[in-house]
């Protein structure tokens, strides 16, 4: 039976598998406790690991109750989280966020940097099962090296099924292109190009800063909307305030993560200052 | 009709103050709650140095008894830094308590001499926090200290000094009358409720800090109750501000009740929408005030002792 998540503790919930996405970056798949309504693309959990730490992790997929988490090593808590192995416990709380708003009969230009690719690739998914004949899917994906670059081989699976069409870019040329996913939806953006487009986006703020102030000015982009999940975060409902963006007070964990274009316009620390646990700014 | 309420000196459009805790680390989200319609709105608390506060999980909510637990432990950027907030909190004319935690009095002095030169409308001194080992805690259950520091406090600031209680304790009498005799301006009850939260398959105290404090619904009957009781022993001669557990216009109404000249609401916020809630707790207060045929605020403060 579908279950509505509540905002409450943890849900204790079991590894079923890891995969190995880089040396340091695992796919967690986690049964959760009963089949939740599904979350969307966008949305996140707090994951606790039981003793350690607990952390926002965007949402990468669900089949059932099997939920897919994509997280990178990066400090004390995601270190533990890697000691775990398959029927270790973890704590789930969620789902939070407001998600990605899907728009039909458009082309949807998908550009994700790093760690930005796991809820975007779950909404390429979605994107994908709801589609018109008149949807077109770009995917430009940037990473540091060819080994960062997540999800290329499904990637290019939905390529050559004609689903979508990948662009990867690397820092290092060691695929795809030299450089950066913002430059290649620039030259996109530069042909002729005269159907709805809507830009979706996940990764670095620096990144999507840039990409918004390329994409900001083309009349027929009609909504550019970017997660800024990359914060530091406690309660994930809206609560502590620890999470909150400059000048209006939006919280990333409830009035985002993912922000329309015109919020986005409205929100002077976008790309520029996040907040540390203590409550002060520093420059991104 | 007037929402208007009186705290000693202090005059508010309505009885709802934002507590201290709650989107409080930022001027945009202090001045969104007070835009939504709150009377005041009060500081996360500060002191003297940055903290980082306690590990996650370190706030949650528990959906069966609609409360939250926390232990941020005073996570704060310290006062330095804090007073640029609160230029911008004065220069968009929000009514704003700025909370403010030390371990001893010469750190509460530090504090509140730091900030004391920028207008606004007072000071609440959390001893009470019961997410620090040293701090807060050990202050807030001795009278001797709460009357030394409520005192020192007294003398270095001409704006008003709310002080706030914590329910963890055998007698608040005792505490409420250091506060008093040390020239508190008002008593601000309760503080969150020491409690924690096990999880039976890991093992494990679900919180970082393992022991936390418990706001929200579960703990709003045990408000109302210090309140009446310290409205009954001081309501002459102190006004009280209630908190804890506030959900609703109603429960406003019955923390007025009790003896309360204001509230604070804290974990209600904890929403998508907080600016609806806001406005159907202004709805249900005024609607309730219509049916009584009531015409201000006053008229409800301690109504429950007239025996």
């Amino acid at each position: 039976m579908t279950k509505y998540f509540h905002n409450s503790k943890p849900e204790m919930s079991k590894i079923v598998k890891i995969r190995e996405e880089d040396e340091d970056t695992r796919t967690f798949f986690i049964k959760l406790p009963f089949t939740p309504k599904k979350p969307k693309p966008g949305q996140f959990v707090m994951l606790w690991v039981p003793g350690i730490d607990e952390f926002p992790i965007g949402v990468a997929g669900i089949r059932d109750q099997i939920l897919e988490l994509c997280v990178a090593k990066v400090g004390e808590g995601t270190e533990a989280l890697f000691e775990l192995e398959q029927g270790d416990l973890v704590g789930i709380r969620g789902f939070f966020g407001k998600a990605f708003r899907i728009k039909k009969s458009i082309t949807h230009i998908i550009v994700g940097g790093g760690y930005g690719m796991p809820p975007l690739k779950y909404l390429i998914e979605e994107i994908i099962k709801g589609r018109t004949e008149r949807d077109e899917i770009f995917v430009f994906e940037g990473a540091k090296t060819k080994e960062k670059l997540l999800y290329v081989e499904l990637l290019e699976k939905w390529t050559k099924e004609k689903k979508i069409v990948f662009f990867p870019f690397t820092d290092d040329g060691s695929y795809g292109r030299k450089g950066f996913p913002t430059e290649g939806v620039k030259e996109y953006l530069n042909q002729d190009n005269k159907k709805s487009v809507v830009i979706y986006s996940a990764g670095p703020e620096k990144m999507m800063k840039i990409l918004f102030d390329i994409c900001r000015n083309y009349n027929y982009i009609i909504d550019i909307q970017m997660s800024l999940a990359d914060r530091h975060m406690r309660c994930g409902f809206g609560l502590c305030g620890a999470c909150v963006v400059d000048p209006e007070g939006l919280r990333i964990c409830v009035d985002g993560p993912v922000f329309s274009k015109e919020q986005l316009e409205r929100i002077a620390d976008f790309g520029s200052y996040s907040r540390l646990p203590s409550g002060r700014k520093e420059e991104i | 009709m007037n929402l208007e309420t009186r705290i000693g000196k202090i005059t508010l459009r309505n009885p709802l103050i934002l507590a201290s805790g709650v989107l409080g680390s930022s001027y945009s989200s202090l001045n969104r709650i007070y835009k939504s319609g709150f009377g005041a709105v009060i500081t996360k608390s500060i002191g003297i140095e940055e903290r980082e506060g306690n590990p996650n999980p370190s706030v949650f909510f528990l959906h069966e008894i609609k409360s939250a637990i926390n232990s941020v432990g005073l996570a704060n950027p310290g006062y330095k830094l804090y007073k640029e907030e609160l230029k911008i909190l004065i220069e968009k004319k929000v009514p704003t308590i700025v909370s403010i935690f030390g371990g001893n009095i010469k750190e509460f002095s530090e504090v509140l001499e730091g900030l004391d030169d920028l207008l606004f409308l007072g000071f609440e001194l959390n001893l009470s926090c019961p997410n620090t080992e040293k701090e807060g805690l050990a202050v807030g259950t001795d009278p001797q200290l709460v009357y030394k520091i409520t005192k020192e406090m007294r003398k270095r600031t001409s704006k008003p000094i709310w002080v706030k209680l914590t329910p963890n304790i055998t007698d608040i009498f005792e505490i409420a009358e250091a506060a008093i005799r040390g020239g508190a301006s008002a008593l601000v009850a309760i503080n969150t409720l020491k409690a924690m939260i096990i999880d039976i398959y890991s093992k494990k105290p679900i919180l970082g800090f393992k022991r936390g404090g418990l706001s929200g619904a579960a703990i709003k009957p045990i408000g109302i109750r210090f309140v009446y009781d310290l409205f009954e022993r001081f309501g002459e001669i102190i006004p009280i501000v209630g908190v804890g557990g506030i959900n609703s216009g109603y429960d406003v109404i019955e923390y007025l009740l009790a003896g309360a000249s204001a509230v604070e609401v804290g974990t209600a916020i904890g929403i998508k929408y907080p600016e609806n809630k806001t406005n159907l707790f202004i709805q249900q207060i005024k609607k309730y005030m219509n049916e009584q045929k009531l015409e201000s605020i006053s008229e409800l403060i301690g109504g429950a002792h007239n025996d």
